[in-house]
């Protein structure tokens, strides 16, 4: 007989309270739940009520609910539940504020550290076709912290702006209309900067919306001369 | 006590173009919003935003003018559109698109690098700006940039709470003077005091079950004004989107059929063409026409099963769906585990738009001195009866600009005196008491509980198709659920730090007040217009009205007044801020 019911283990911790976390087992009716953030609504509205994380969208749109999941980065309302147990873990690297619910001030500190705006001293600007189609595939990163928590060097360097910031880094470098190229450079090629990436992917396995921040990574390298 | 001249409720598309618009005004800002502001629902919005640009991408003889753009969109409506709210729509809306094109906007563009515009339902010509099919996820981020543009260069001028949860709006003598908010991961609670306050909260969808929104659109965001003394505007007009997919309700643009997608029955018959409203546009009528006659269509047991007909998408070939169509496929692939280029698509229609909302004028005002409202949060009557798509992304940025214009105004014609220390520290002690009263109570229901019994009223009777018995029984539904929700319901945890099963409980009397407003909205109006149609009542006699809600004394009070009509010429305030951007 089919199995009525998916196994969650849901990571526990309060950093006020507890000394060190635990995993909480938790049983979602099958009926009640397909993906990993349905089961973690259910046992929210159902279960344990203090449980903490964040979720809003619901379709992948909005990237609040970036975790650790069965082993792999995703956004739980992407991930469908598996039969058998499904572990489900915050982000690594960010401090914990409460159980899946993680502060993301370091990695939005890095975003905005590299201007992430468009400046153009001058003139009306208008973008090219070939322009903007090169840059197809760089818009779809929503920033949800997933390429940043399975880096290597934003857990080691805490001076490293991580895989998403240099996703937007080079996303300004490529765009024809902005005029600020040289000193955005500056900004990256420092001992802290672009080079301390070793070109491991774990960002480009880790990005639920198949960013690859890797590749945009190494593009800068590349222009850095 | 933290003290602003200007608050921003909400940090979706209109809060942060407000905020964008109230440092330009010199003015210290603070946006509160309950998620980070790239979580918001605006994020989600994928067909596009509707603006006359000066090419015309047609085969038409004629050009597109704002004129159309305004007759288009008072006939989508029912003649029920606030003139002069919409002609201020159409009007600044080419200057919007430009503006986030200085600000270096992704938008789609055509090979000659004009930037490229798609049909989107009821309009007669091609004039959504898109981004592929992620247009609110690009423009957010083209917002949001600039916000951290203006914070690096005036950091004294704006400042951003995120992950603050608004309790309170604060009202004296019918003036404004802040709101209560507490930090989501302490518990927190604080008093932000201000001259003024923009409310930018956007929908109350998740009342619904079936729903594309957000879990952050409770109506929670619309009750906190309610409380404070707001009256609320056309609240039984709620939009229902033809194509969401079935079982998740995840949203499949309008763009879908704008680019040539076609809706099929069970048998594979394009069944628009049979109904005399849709025949002649076809998947391109209007919201409501495709929405209802989806529904005849499924009750006729045509459907493909209870609930859903097919979008087949696969004549539009894989090239297009890839270039212009990309997250439809995700989505589909992600949620239904099929391919849209060589799959017929299940959907079904669901809960997408709050029309109704505060009610505001032209300029964003509301009832209380100083409160401004704009976006989906408030109804200033510009979408009339039935909102077109593509319409409210324009609204979001030219209300949103234009709340901050007239706080602004506000602030500097104003004498300001703020009410003494007592007010602010009474009402403080009341909210705190709130909270120490749901967290002691320690048996009964949960939340949830109730919160799924009120969606559940909300599908089943206060749908597509509405009726008098029906109504009423989701009244006495509601009523019941709100009984429970006094005596008989209890909250996990012992404190409101990072307690989101709190801040559920917390939203959930707003969820259920406004739910009970528009169940008596819908019951009230003995007629169908546009989105609200009464199987009882389903033909429209005379002038349109719109219906007005105040709460006094605990009790709904309704009247209605009549749509105001097209006076020449428009009002002359702001004339001057208007012609910036173009």
């Amino acid at each position: 007989m089919k199995e009525k019911t998916y196994k969650i283990s849901v990571f526990r911790f309060d950093p006020l309270k507890d000394t060190k976390h635990n995993f909480v087992n938790y049983s979602v009716p099958r009926n009640k739940a397909k993906t990993v953030l349905d089961a973690l609504l259910y046992i929210r509205d159902h279960a344990d009520g203090t449980l903490a994380f964040r979720a809003s969208c619901e379709h992948g749109r909005c990237g609040s609910c970036a975790m650790h999941i069965n082993g792999k980065y995703g956004l739980a309302c992407e991930v469908l539940l598996r039969p058998g147990k499904n572990v489900i873990r915050p982000l690594a690297q960010l401090p914990i504020i409460k159980d899946l619910m993680v502060d993301m001030e370091r990695f939005w500190e890095k975003y905005e550290s590299i201007r992430p705006y468009l400046i153009r001293h001058s003139g009306e600007a208008r973008q090219s076709y070939a322009n903007r189609k090169e840059m197809d595939s760089m818009i779809d990163c929503i920033l949800c912290g997933a390429c940043f928590s399975a880096c290597m060097m934003t857990g080691m360097n805490s001076d490293f702006h991580g895989p998403a910031a240099y996703v937007t880094l080079n996303r300004f470098l490529r765009d024809e209309r902005d005029t600020i190229h040289d000193q955005r450079m500056e900004l990256v090629t420092g001992e802290n900067g672009v080079f301390r990436c070793h070109s491991m992917y774990s960002c480009n396995e880790a990005c639920p919306k198949n960013v690859k921040p890797s590749e945009n990574i190494l593009e800068i390298k590349k222009n850095i001369g | 006590m933290k003290k602003y001249d200007l608050i921003i409720v909400g940090a979706g598309m209109t809060g942060l173009r407000a905020a964008i618009e109230g440092v330009k005004q010199g003015l210290h800002v603070a946006v509160i919003s309950k998620v980070h502001p790239l979580r918001s629902q605006s994020v989600a919005a994928s067909g596009g935003i509707n603006a006359v640009l000066s090419k015309n991408n047609s085969d038409k003889e004629e050009n597109d003018t704002i004129d159309k753009h305004f007759q288009d969109t008072m006939k989508c409506g029912y003649n029920a559109s606030d003139p002069e709210a919409l002609q201020l729509l159409v009007e600044r809306a080419p200057g919007k698109i430009k503006e986030l094109e200085r600000w270096g906007c992704l938008f789609s563009r055509e090979q000659d690098d004009s930037i490229a515009v798609r049909t989107m339902g009821a309009a007669s010509y091609p004039r959504t700006v898109y981004s592929e099919d992620k247009t609110g996820h690009v423009i957010m981020n083209t917002l949001y940039e600039q916000c951290i543009r203006l914070r690096q260069n005036k950091p004294d001028l704006l400042r951003f709470y995120d992950e603050w949860f608004v309790q309170k709006l604060l009202v004296y003598n019918n003036v404004v003077s802040g709101v209560i908010a507490m930090e989501i991961s302490t518990g927190r609670m604080e008093i932000f005091s201000s001259k003024a306050v923009i409310w930018a909260t956007g929908g109350s969808g998740k009342i619904y079950g079936k729903t594309s929104n957000s879990l952050t659109n409770s109506g929670w965001g619309t009750a906190v004004p309610m409380y404070a003394g707001v009256s609320l505007r056309d609240m039984e007009f709620i939009q229902f989107h033809p194509t969401q997919l079935s079982g998740s309700n995840v949203l499949i643009t309008e763009a879908a059929r704008g680019e040539g997608a076609i809706l099929l029955n069970r048998k594979g018959d394009r069944f628009l063409e049979s109904y005399s409203d849709s025949k002649e546009q076809k998947g391109l009528s209007a919201r409501d026409v495709v929405s209802r006659n989806i529904q005849r269509e499924i009750l006729a047991g045509r459907g493909v099963d209870a609930k859903s007909v097919y979008l087949d998408l696969r004549g539009l070939g894989s090239k297009l769906i890839k270039k212009n169509l990309p997250g439809v496929r995700e989505l589909c692939k992600t949620y239904a585990n099929l391919d849209p280029i060589r799959q017929k698509i299940p959907v079904t229609p669901g809960q997408h738009y709050t029309i109704g909302g505060i009610s505001t004028n032209e300029k964003t005002q509301t009832d209380i001195e100083g409160l401004f409202a704009a976006g989906e949060c408030a109804c200033s009557g510009v979408h009339g009866a039935n909102r077109m798509g593509g319409n409210s992304l324009t609204e979001t940025l030219v209300f949103g600009e234009i709340a901050a214009q007239s706080a602004g105004a506000y602030i500097r014609q104003k004498h300001h005196r703020f009410p003494n220390k007592v007010f602010f520290e009474n009402a403080f002690a009341e909210e705190k008491n709130k909270i120490q009263l749901l967290l002691k109570n320690k048996e009964g229901l949960k939340p949830a509980e109730i919160r799924e019994k009120m969606n559940k009223a909300m599908d089943n009777f206060v749908g597509i198709y509405r009726d008098g018995m029906g109504l009423v029984e989701a009244a006495q539904i509601i009523k019941e659920l709100k009984n429970l929700y006094q005596t008989n319901m209890y909250v996990d945890g012992s404190e409101a730090r990072s307690n989101f099963g709190l801040l559920d409980a917390i939203e959930l009397k707003g969820s259920l007040d406004i739910a009970d407003i528009i169940i008596q909205c819908a019951l009230k109006r003995n007629e169908s217009i546009g989105v609200h149609f009464r199987n009882d009542f389903p033909s429209f006699k005379g002038r349109p009205r719109y219906s007005l809600v105040k709460i006094r004394k605990n009790k709904i009070k309704i009247r209605y007044m009549a749509v105001r009509t097209k006076t020449n010429p428009l009002l002359a305030i702001f004339t001057d801020s208007r012609s910036l951007g173009k």
